[in-house]
């Protein structure tokens, strides 16, 4: 009797408080979030393709489109392979769980730097030591969800979009600086197709970019994450941001 | 009848926890404005959390996951059976030099950076002569670029909490050291005697040697080259000396990486001014890469490859922290 007594109690609370959250952070967002998160982080390696554009500001404050393209190899924890074409030359990054390699094909010169054993503690590093960019290197945090909502203070579901033919779930989050809108493609597997970061307080300048060619679980051998240098190349310095 | 009763409510409330269960958005928007599910730990692509795994109901293939480490699988697919060859090669890989900009802040640091590392740079041009062992220590008050008399009309590159300003683009080519001729020496080269017109100046209490354009001291029974010392005066220019613009109305002379400016009859050496374009640098710099540029670097003296009139040259870059 007591017993279930305490089970409804504890039920209610659940129910009130489940239903009081709901308002700011939608909970089909929410779940459509933890698959494309769950999807994601289940893979043991995938390729795919991503197209961005970003806006930057130039001297006299006007906003200027750059666009740029990166082809993405993820196999295991601590491998990473991307080559992007942008407009300020063409780059290529190796991780292979003990280095990285930045090379930059235009200059024909490369960094090779001692990694941290995995590719997420490895992507932290290198942002906060040397301001690498990795593009949509937020999908493959494990703790995507989690740290979304932290992020965010409101997360909604906006319906289902068309993007590139593809059917999407459109979610939109925001905080103070930052809206970012997610087109979550719908079809077997719930993988990101495109997404939008709207700088609020940097004249509402954008980055976007556009998955493709989605690869699940490929076979990809291990020499591709390793770097050999062209033999006219130069090992540089680095310098590090502070 | 009490006891079909309290089987009734037992049954009831057991359906209701249940059907509170069943719809687990709800329980995940309650757990996550909680917080108290943060992933954390186990950084991995394809290995979430234990406790992530634990608090998520609504997701059961976080807990097949912990069970599949990724980590072993790559080797079993290696159809020539193991990764050693893979191995021994990251071992014995060369890494870059990693520099940090407060080292090099610190103004008359005679310890301070070494230079000539040939390892990284210039590998065709290594001078046999040159033991950078010796005393390659660059003077930074030597390097410390003085502001430039000329306003900056382009945005700065910005990076690491610092402005990088430059009047012409970022264009990049290859550092080539350049060589002024026989009589000429880079840093750190060693010479057991001296030409009998080579001359004797001091600064700060540190003798040098002067001959045709490069700087000795004396070391080890013989002479090392070492850069030019800011101060010093010679009453005539190098022979191949160039005349660089620091602004419309002054000029410096520049040689073998020095820089000269005309006081009365005589010529002094001075630190670079930011802004000024020179079309060569001597051996003895390293490219650093800086965000996305790459820079030539002679202690705190930064040189940004620009193009001029279809030439490859350099600009003196004005550094300044971001405050």
């Amino acid at each position: 009797m007591k017993l279930s007594k305490f089970l409804i109690l504890i039920a209610l609370i659940s129910t009130y408080t489940g239903f009081s959250q709901t308002n700011k952070k939608d909970s089909t967002a929410v779940f459509i979030l933890n698959k494309m998160s769950a999807v994601i982080n289940d893979l043991e390696s995938v390729t795919f393709n991503l197209s961005h554009s970003e806006d930057v500001l130039d001297a006299d404050n006007n906003i200027v489109k750059k666009y740029s393209t990166s082809e993405l190899s993820l196999s295991g924890p601590d491998k990473l392979l991307i080559k992007s074409q942008t407009e300020d030359g063409n780059l290529g990054f190796w991780y292979d769980g003990e280095f990285i390699t930045f090379y930059n094909y235009d200059e024909n010169n490369y960094v090779t730097l001692e990694a941290p054993e995995t590719t997420i503690e490895m992507i932290d590093d290198m942002h906060e030591d040397f301001n690498f960019q990795f593009p949509a290197a937020d999908f493959f945090y494990p703790a995507f969800t989690q740290d979304f909502m932290e992020q965010f203070d409101t997360i909604k579901f906006l319906g289902r979009k068309i993007i590139d033919g593809e059917t999407c779930y459109h979610i939109m989050a925001n905080n103070a600086t930052l809206n970012v809108q997610l087109f979550i493609s719908s079809k077997t597997y719930l993988l990101p197709k495109h997404f939008v970061i709207i700088y609020k307080n940097k004249s509402n300048i954008q980055y976007q970019s556009t998955f493709s060619n989605w690869s699940l679980n490929p076979i990809i051998p291990n020499a591709a994450f390793d770097f050999l240098p062209p033999p006219t190349a130069n090992l540089i310095s680095i310098l590090k941001k502070s | 009848m009490t006891t079909y009763n309290y089987n009734i409510k037992h049954k009831l409330g057991i359906l209701f926890v249940f059907i509170a269960l069943v719809f687990p958005t709800e329980i995940i928007a309650q757990r996550m404005g909680h917080g108290v599910s943060r992933g954390g730990g186990g950084h991995s692509m394809s290995r979430p959390t234990a406790s992530r795994s634990t608090a998520s109901r609504s997701r059961p293939t976080t807990t097949r996951q912990t069970t599949r480490p990724t980590t072993n699988r790559t080797p079993s697919r290696s159809i020539s059976g193991g990764q050693s060859k893979n191995h021994n090669f990251s071992n014995n890989r060369s890494t870059s030099k990693i520099k940090s900009k407060t080292s090099n802040n610190n103004i008359g640091n005679r310890g301070g950076n070494k230079v000539g590392n040939k390892t990284h740079i210039g590998n065709n041009n290594v001078n046999i002569n040159v033991n950078n062992s010796r005393h390659t220590n660059i003077n930074n008050r030597n390097t410390r670029v003085r502001t430039s008399p000329v306003r900056y009309t382009r945005p700065p590159y910005r990076y690491g909490g610092h402005r990088y300003y430059c009047h012409r683009p970022y264009y990049y080519h290859p550092y080539r050291p350049f060589y002024w001729g026989p009589m000429w020496h880079p840093w750190g080269f060693f010479v057991r005697t001296l030409a009998t017109t080579a001359i004797i100046i001091s600064i700060e209490n540190q003798k040098y040697h002067y001959d045709s354009g490069v700087y000795y001291v004396s070391s080890d029974g013989g002479y090392t080259v070492v850069q030019a010392p800011v101060g010093a005066t010679i009453k005539v220019l190098p022979e191949g000396s160039q005349t660089v613009q620091v602004n419309e109305t002054t000029n410096n002379y520049y040689y073998g990486g020095a820089y000269y400016e005309k006081d009365g009859s005589e010529y002094k050496v001075v630190a670079p001014t930011a802004g000024t374009i020179v079309p060569s640098l001597p051996e003895g710099g390293e490219e650093v890469k800086i965000g996305d540029e790459t820079y030539v670097q002679f202690g705190d003296t930064y040189y940004s490859p620009v193009q001029v009139d279809g030439k490859n040259m350099y600009e003196v870059v004005q550094v300044e922290e971001d405050k």
